[in-house]
Order: structure tokens, then sequence, then C-alpha cells
């Protein structure tokens, strides 16, 4: 039972971050336990998300709720029923009921402080397009994807692009996608394994995959060291688009037409 | 472009915004305003979509989603044309009755603004006279606020706007968008309903776990009738539907907090809106993914549905904090004091079309409240409620399990 409470404090600690916020968010709760007046507010203000605390690392909680979900790593979103924000907020404009322009500035400059700036996060970028994905694989999309009527392509692309392919174009099939990069999930795909794993490909072994798997097109960042080229494999070269080559193969093509 | 803009306009706010108009009238007064309609809206459009989509998922084997787009926009269409003549008629049955045929019909700002406050009611401000009345509960009504709130609701605003302009113009990495917005995309480009393997385009069975969370499937809906590629409608477009939404809720239980302070709202507006976008601690937090995964079932859970049972929370409770004998209520007020169980049910099932995570949160928050009320109150009425309420997920569940095991 130890083990597990210990499990949901792990959960807890990443959960809570870098930032301060649910310091203060415990600190609010505690101020509103002790100078809410008001029953009703109290019961959902106070008393609810006490007990969503509390329930949260009992261990009974988190043994029930992976029966339930099937999945563990899931865990911290029971901490997404304490209403953290209305929490906060409310706490200070109690605190500082008499003081508005005091207290929106204080109340501001403490959840600056003790926050992090979403904006700030380097999972976000400027949008290059308004399907907010990155232009080079709208541009290779639309030179490899099929016309209206004509069956539809498979291609095989870095897996730094495989998130973003059929977000684009869902014509275009690929041989592995996001289930083989993410890590925990420990598939196998053949592809992946000639393409993804070494650091320098076996070519013929790639191109051998490839076929075995019908894909018309391969896409291979530019920097990417081989062991040959794979023009001189079967494969023909068709344009440099931004950091990737993009080739068509001409046997799977041809097969693929009849 | 303007066309685009026109349809989606008319499908993403015009149509919800007349479906809110029905359900509205079994609210009480003071909270029938054009805020609660839209946020109503929704929630009804959301379950009308749950109640059509899963049916035409589980059932149809071929261009489900073509079967389900067309009754759920023909529903929607009935439903808005039901609200808006609804609405037509309490004008026509409260005005025309008080008023000169010829004055009504007579198009001025006095006459329309009259016809306005008979629909939404909820949004008549205090004239001085309500302030003299010793028998009037002026927290109940919208009041005026001081030069100064008004800057501060001018701050929220501001902070709002920016927030989606940069939802708008910055993009924001989520390996999670491979599945669900590709999920979207299929349903727009290939008519089907997640049975096709979002990562590599291989057919596959019906992803139990996923697919009752339709809100991908709405997302296609909404690419399908505004004619605009679902990527760009899941990045690009819904993020500022959702954005102002969540805020809608946030004022909603800023008026209950503060019922009695009402210069206090527009300073709690501020304090949450800065509060969403420092909210970054981690990865895992309802902020980041109110800002960096607007779009996704799980964001919807964790910023609007749990807010909205909030909200209904303190409404609820408020309720109970007037003690009213039931008998001696009439219709009306019996269905204003159980329509909060009403909205929760949507919710719930708003909740469901969401993730199948929401409806067992939502399920343990609606418990552990109801637990609190039942030893504050010893009210049995709490429970009856709440189960009512809790209907929506109960038959989620089951349908999960006949299809899962």
């Amino acid at each position: 039972m130890f083990g597990i409470f210990m499990e949901s404090w792990i959960i807890y600690r990443q959960y809570c971050g870098k930032g301060f916020l649910p310091i203060i968010f415990l600190a609010a709760l505690i101020y509103l336990f002790f100078t809410e007046k008001d029953r009703w507010k109290r019961i959902v203000m106070v008393y609810v998300p006490l007990i969503i605390q509390v329930a949260f690392f009992i261990p009974v909680t988190r043994i029930v709720f992976v029966a339930a979900m099937d999945d563990g790593a899931t865990y911290y979103r029971f901490l997404w029923m304490l209403p953290m924000g209305v929490i906060i907020a409310y706490a200070g404009c109690h605190l500082f009921e008499k003081h508005r322009r005091t207290g929106l500035v204080v109340m501001t400059a403490v959840v600056v402080l003790a926050g992090s700036l979403v904006y700030r996060s380097n999972l976000i970028t400027r949008a290059e397009n308004p399907y907010h994905i990155p232009q080079t694989v709208v541009e290779i999309c639309d030179m490899i994807a099929p016309e209206k009527g004509e069956p539809r392509v498979r291609a095989a692309f870095p897996s730094e692009l495989v998130y973003f392919v059929r977000q684009y174009n869902t014509n275009i099939m690929m041989p592995f996608g996001r289930e083989m990069v993410e890590a925990q999930w420990n598939y196998y795909n053949a592809v992946y394994e000639v393409m993804e794993k070494p650091k320098t490909i076996d070519t013929r072994a790639l191109i051998a995959a490839t076929r075995e798997t019908k894909c018309s097109y391969v896409i291979l960042a530019t920097g990417r060291s081989m062991t040959q080229d794979p023009e001189e494999c079967g494969l023909k070269f068709m344009a440099t688009v931004g950091k990737y080559r993009v080739y068509e193969d001409p046997e799977i093509i041809k097969a693929e037409s009849k | 472009m303007i066309l685009t803009i026109f349809r989606l306009i008319i499908w993403m706010v015009i149509i919800p915004f007349l479906m809110g108009l029905i359900p509205l009238r079994m609210l009480p007064q003071n909270r029938q305003t054009v805020a609660v309609t839209f946020i109503t809206g929704y929630l009804f459009s959301f379950a009308v979509f749950e109640v059509i989509a899963i049916p035409c998922m589980i059932h149809i084997e071929y261009g489900s989603f073509h079967y389900a787009c067309r009754i759920y926009g023909a529903a929607e269409l009935l439903l808005a044309f039901a609200g808006l003549l609804q609405s037509i008629r309490c004008v026509r049955e409260k005005i025309y009755r008080e008023t000169p045929a010829a004055e009504v019909r007579r198009i001025s700002g006095r006459t329309l603004r009259r016809k306005l406050e008979v629909i939404f009611p909820g949004e008549c401000r205090l004239d001085a006279e309500d302030y003299l009345n010793p028998r009037r509960d002026v927290s109940l009504r919208k009041q005026r606020y001081s030069r100064e709130s008004v800057a501060y609701w001018g701050i929220f605003v501001l902070i709002m706007l920016f927030q989606m302009y940069m939802a708008f113009t910055r993009a924001s990495f989520d390996g999670d968008d491979a599945y669900y917005v590709t999920e979207s995309l299929l349903a727009q480009q290939a008519n089907v309903m997640n049975t096709i393997l979002p990562y590599t385009g291989s057919s596959t069975s019906l992803d139990i776990r996923h697919a009752l969370a339709v809100i991908t499937m709405w997302a296609a809906f909404i690419a399908k009738a505004g004619g605009v590629h679902a990527t760009i409608v899941s990045h690009t477009i819904l993020p500022l539907l959702y954005i102002p939404m969540t805020y809608l809720v946030y004022i909603q239980i800023g008026r209950i907090l503060f019922r009695k302070k009402h210069e206090m709202l527009p300073v709690f507006m501020v304090v949450i809106s800065v509060i969403q976008m420092f909210g970054n601690t981690s990865i895992y937090t309802p902020e980041t993914f109110f800002l960096t995964r607007t779009w996704q079932g799980k964001s919807l859970v964790s910023n609007l549905v749990i807010p909205l049972l909030f909200w209904l929370f303190l409404w609820i409770s408020r309720n109970m904090s007037e003690k009213t004998e039931w008998k001696k209520l009439s219709a009306g007020q019996k269905l204003e004091q159980i329509s909060p169980w009403i909205l929760m049910g949507l919710v719930n099932m708003t909740s469901g079309i969401c993730s199948s995570m929401g409806v067992i949160l939502g399920t343990v928050l609606i418990g552990t409240y109801t637990i609190v009320m039942l030893i504050a109150t010893r009210r049995f009425s709490v429970m009856l409620g709440a189960f009512c309420a809790c209907i929506p997920n109960l038959v989620y569940v089951l349908i999960y399990l006949s299809i899962w095991i």
C-alpha cells in the first residue's frame, strides 16, 4: 500500500511540475476553509476539492482507477477534478475584496511568478500554414498524393514526419506511423527496423522492405548516411523538398497501376 | 472564403444558439441570458450528436459518417427552427397582448429591445426603482458596472483575444493529433467512423476505447458542413470557439460566487485568464491542455466539462440554500428546481462524446458532491437528481461493455 501511495506522490509531483501554482492552490483551499462563511460555497469550493485531493493519495483510489481504465499512466487526470484556477482566483478575490486594484496586481504577479507561460513551451511554434503542420509535409504530400479517383498510395516517411502526413492527406498510407515512434509501445515493423534504427541505412535492405509493403515512395532526410545511393538500387529521384529527398519506386508504381 | 465563413458561422454559432432557446425556457429567469443560451445550445447539440453518431457508427458498415451527417444535420436544423418558433411565440404572447399591434410592428430600437428582453429576461439590467423596491432581490439581476470594472472587463477581453490570436497563429505539436485529427479527416475524406487505422491507413475493427468519444466525428461534421479541411477545423477554427465558450462557463461560475459583489466578477475573470496562460507548470495540467490541445476531447473534459459541473453544483447548492417546500411550488417552479439536474445530464452526454475518461471523472465528481450534499442537507432528492443526471453515463458504460466483451 505504501508503494502505491508513493507512486501517487510521484505522479502528483510530476503533475505539479516546475511551478508553485499547486502550492498556491493548497494555500487558497486552506484560506477558504477558515474564512468562507457561506455554507453552500464551502461545500463546492472547499469540501469537495479537499475530498478529491485526499482521495488521490489513497491507494484504493488508484487501484480502482487502474482497474476501471486499464491504464495507470493517466491517473494524473484524477487531479483534473480539482478546479485549481477557480479556487485560486476566488480565494484571491475574497482576500482582496476591499482593495480590488492592489489585489488584481498582487494576484496577477503571484500567478505570473508561480506559473509558467504556456507560449514559452518549445512545442509551440509559429504556424506555417492553416493546417498547423510543417510546410515540408504539405509540399511532399502534394507531390506524391494520388489524383481523384486513383487508388491510394503508400509512402515511407522518416519518423519525425509520420505524425503529420495523414493529418494532411489520408489517401497516403504509410508502412509505419506514430505507433512505432513512441518507444513505450515497443512494436515491430520491418521498414522501421531498417529505416530508422541503424545509424547507416542499408539501402538494399530498405528497398526490399519498402517493396514488401508496396511503398510507391520513399522519403529520406538529406543528411542520412546510406550504404548506397537509392538510385543505384532502382529508386528514381523526384525532388528535394526542404531537408528531405523524395524517391519513387518505378517497380511498385508499375505493379500498382496494373 | 466568405461562403465558408458564412457556413461555419451558421453551423457553429447560429444553429447551436437557436437550439439553446429550447431548454432555456425551463431555467429560472435570471439564467435566461445570451451566454447561457449558447452554453445550453452546445450541450444540447453535443447530446443530439451522441445519440445519432454512436448508433450510426455501430450499426452502419459502409458510409456510416455520411448517414450520421445527414441525420444530424436534419435534426439540428429542425431543432434550431423549433427554438426560433418557440421564441417568436413567446414574444407574441407577452408583447402583442400588452402593446398595440402598430407599435410592435414598427421597427425601432425600443421594440427590438423589448422583444429581446422577453426572450432573454436574464439580460434585463436593473433600473433605479429596482434598487428602491425592498422586496426585489437585486443580486438576481444583471447590474451595472463602475468605470473601473468596465476597464477590468476590457483587460479580460484583451487577454482572451490574445489567446485566440495565439491559437490561430501558433502551431502546437502533440503526438495524439496523429490519432484524433486524422480520425476526423478520415471521416471527411473516406466517410468512415473509426474503422481505418489513423496511423498507417490499414483497416481495423472498431477501437472501442476511443470510438465512443465521437467528438472527432463532430469536428469532421463541421468540416464537411463548412467545406473546410478537417485539420484546419481542429487546429485553427475550433480553438476560436472553445476558448470563449470556456470563459463563458467561468463567467457563470463567477456570477454565482460574486452574486452580491458583482464588481469582483471582472477581477475574477482577469485572474482566471492569467492562470490559463501561466498554468503550464507541467504538460499534464488542464491549463496546458487548454491552450496547446484545445481541440482534443480530453482538453474539453478538463476545461469545459469539469467547470460546467462546478457551475451546476454551485447553482444546485444555491437552490438548496433557499428552503422551499416542493409541494408548494408551481409546475414552472418545480421545473426551475430540476433544470440544473437536466443540464447535468446533458453535460454528462457531452463528457461522453469527449472522452471515456470524462464519463468516469464526471461520475466520480457528481458522486462526491452528492455524498457531501446528502450529509449536509439530509435531502434524498439530491441522490435522485444525481442518479437521473448520471443515467447517460450508465448507458454509455453499458454500450462500452457490450461492444468490448
